[in-house]
């Protein structure tokens, strides 16, 4: 529909993002009982009703769902089903002796020395409680004897929550029109949209096809540092992850030239002015960062209100 | 569509602000039981599974259907997952109707569930802004959410007053719900006076993070009779969006709510809907949410919402209640609420609603949606 020139490949730069975030992680009553146990040095598994043993314990069958009849203390020994190797360290499936499954682990050791049907033992790491990395590893264990399951009738109470934190690097491809929108940012101070076909007012963020009429957008057009407030909100909340500290205003900014918002903040310093003051229709101006711009629309510091 | 489908069993766990005795899967598994039970059924009688929940930064597990599947004994069946931020559990709905009423499922579970307590929820739901544009200066969904109420305020009348009604009837009403965790009625007075969080948003406009799941079974009409006499038929269902950044989009009416509704109107033979609907339950993540649904569901025109509350029409005793179950007012757990408002229509015209029935219901109106007012759906039901 859409003709495209034809395009090659090129090394562009990336827009470097990150995504960090803490949470509190629940693990249920059969994984907190067997994290619990941890520190104890034991290995719960989970008996269920016909007769199958699986360690770590679940609270469900995989395979029939029925939920677990009772705990019990798997043995430390087992044999490799399955392995691999990652950045220098071998990775196994460890089938428990007595169990019906099979779990992913390290196992310390020569990759030489590793092959199906190994017989392995647990090796403990003093430092570590509440996780599976209590388990250092799997050493190769030759001649250990097979182990057997028994009940456990008083394990420790299950941990409800655990720490955890994720944090993930991306590196956007901003494309021809965010990368032409931010070269004009950093380099120039300037927020240039493009036209869409029938109209001059500007589309912002620049786009390929204007999403009311389905066509290809027109030429690009510089907008002004002065808008209008269509929305806003005065945020008076603190919360993980926010740039700036309250009290402060979101809006929803639509520049003189343009047919789009754009999200920014005004700085405030009374609430109440605000709520009186700041609202749709009011007029602001653009201050751009005075350090150097790195070319995103946090060179724009803030918005101000603005007499007119 | 081939065949007509109905909603023959539901289940929703006890939601609480945070549930430390269970997994994700788990929390799962008790509404998942507790839809088979009250559908005479077991997991063998089902032949697909639609699992919906938030985005997977709530919870930190990617692919969570793969665990739900294994605690809920789901193996071999086919199963996916269904994310549309707070329209999840209704897009999974919609995604379960469609197998059944094409034919490829005789009966479809759709389970919905969210565990807001294990991880930061504006922080995550920012995510779902353009990295390059906004997401550094977003605040979740409410910052943009309260800009929305602030121009309505002005243009359609959507006064503080009038939102803090909404948020005074559904929490009275949560009250008799048996699985709702807030339970506590506030005056008028007491919403205009609690913290701003965005303001005009206060903290009593805003529901509670809740930990719950909610769980549906889908039938066509011939196998519906093994589960129950009064099934729920499903007599329309749309889900409809709009973009993000394009010119011209309203802050006014909710644009994809007000499609959904004429196609949904349109199946389900509605010309009045003051008039014909007996019950309605919609979503509303924030109290000014549930003005804007009234005139883009047609039940009053636009710029009439804050009388139409103020009349007392969408009490329990108005002729046109709204949120019987107390809404996402009593419990929260968003990923789960599409399916937990289809539950609480369907047990209105099925005539055995745990919370507030609706004496003699026949037709209930369903909305639910994601975004600020970019994602939004209704369904109609019927016994």
């Amino acid at each position: 529909m859409y003709s495209a020139p034809e395009s090659m490949p090129l090394d562009m730069p990336t827009f470097h993002a990150e995504i960090s975030l803490p949470y509190t992680l629940t693990p249920g009553g059969a994984a907190g009982t067997f994290l619990a146990e941890m520190k104890n040095r034991r290995i719960v598994g989970s008996r269920f009703a016909n007769g199958e043993v699986v360690a770590p314990a679940q609270d469900f069958s995989a395979s029939d769902g029925e939920p677990m009849a009772s705990f019990v203390e798997v043995p430390q020994t087992g044999e490799i089903t399955a392995f691999t190797r990652v950045d220098g360290t071998i990775i196994a499936f460890i089938k428990l002796d007595g169990c019906a499954n099979e779990f992913p682990h390290r196992v310390l050791g020569d990759l030489d020395a590793v092959r199906i049907g190994q017989r392995v033992k647990a090796e403990w790491d003093d430092g570590v409680e509440n996780s599976i990395l209590a388990i250092k590893g799997f050493v190769i264990a030759e001649d250990a004897a097979v182990g057997t399951v028994s009940d456990l009738p008083e394990p420790e109470e299950a941990i409800g929550s655990l720490d955890y934190a994720l944090a993930l690097p991306y590196e956007h491809a901003y494309g021809p029109y965010y990368g032409r929108m931010f070269d004009e940012i950093k380099g120039f101070g300037r927020v240039m949209g493009v036209r869409t076909a029938d109209g001059d007012d500007a589309l912002l963020p620049p786009r390929e096809i204007d999403d009311i009429s389905h066509t290809p957008t027109g030429t690009w057009k510089t907008c002004a540092d002065t808008g209008t407030i269509r929305g806003c909100s005065i945020i008076n909340m603190e919360f993980i992850g926010q740039t700036k500290k309250p009290p402060y205003v979101y809006a929803e900014i639509v520049l003189d030239g343009a047919s789009t918002r754009l999200i920014h903040l005004i700085e405030i310093d009374d609430v109440e002015f605000a709520k009186k003051n700041i609202g749709p229709g009011t007029r602001v101006r653009a201050i751009w960062t005075d350090g150097e711009r790195k070319g995103s629309m946090a060179d724009i510091e803030r918005f101000e209100v603005i007499e007119e | 569509m081939g065949h007509h489908v109905a909603i023959v069993g539901v289940g929703q766990t006890h939601h609480a602000r945070r549930r430390t005795d269970v997994s994700q899967a788990g929390l799962v598994r008790e509404a998942v039981d507790r839809a088979l039970a009250d559908a005479n059924l077991e997991m063998g009688d089902i032949d697909t599974v639609v699992v919906a929940s938030g985005p997977v930064l709530f919870g930190a597990v990617n692919h969570p259907e793969l665990w739900v599947a294994n605690a809920i004994g789901a193996k071999g069946k086919p199963i996916f997952r269904v994310t549309s931020g707070g329209g999840a559990g209704f897009a999974g709905a919609l995604a379960g109707y469609y197998q059944v009423a094409g034919g490829y499922a005789g009966r479809t579970l759709v389970v919905a569930y969210d565990k807001l307590s294990e991880g930061p929820l504006q922080y995550s739901i920012s995510t779902l802004y353009d990295p390059f544009w906004g997401r550094e200066f977003a605040v979740g969904i409410m910052g943009f959410s309260a800009a929305y109420w602030r121009a309505r305020m002005d243009a359609l009348g959507h006064t503080e007053e009038a939102a803090a009604m909404v948020s005074v009837k559904n929490r009275r009403n949560a009250i008799a719900n048996p699985y709702a965790h807030m339970k506590k009625e506030v005056t008028v007075d007491d919403v205009l006076n609690s913290k701003p969080l965005c303001w005009p948003i206060k903290l009593l406009d805003v529901p509670p993070i809740s930990d719950g799941a909610a769980a549906i079974v889908l039938s066509n009409e011939k196998l519906a009779a093994k589960s129950t006499q009064k099934p729920a038929f499903i007599n329309g269902i749309a889900y409809c969006c709009e973009a993000d950044n394009a010119a011209e989009r309203s802050l006014m009416l909710s644009e994809p709510l007000a499609l959904a509704a004429k196609k949904v109107y349109r199946a389900a033979g509605i010309t009045n809907p003051r008039r014909q609907f007996d019950v309605v339950e919609v979503q509303e993540p924030y109290s000014c949410f549930e003005l804007n649904y009234y005139e883009s569901l047609g039940l009053c025109p636009p710029g009439e919402a804050a009388q139409l509350v103020a009349s007392g029409a969408t009490d329990l005793d108005g002729d046109i209640p709204v949120n019987p179950s107390g809404g996402c007012m009593g419990a929260n757990p968003i990923g789960a609420v599409g399916v937990v408002r289809l539950i609480e229509g369907a047990t209105q015209v099925m005539g055995r609603n745990e919370s507030n029935q609706i004496k003699d219901a026949k037709l209930a109106l369903v909305q639910s949606g994601g975004g600020w007012a970019n994602l939004r759906g209704c369904a109609v039901l019927s016994a």
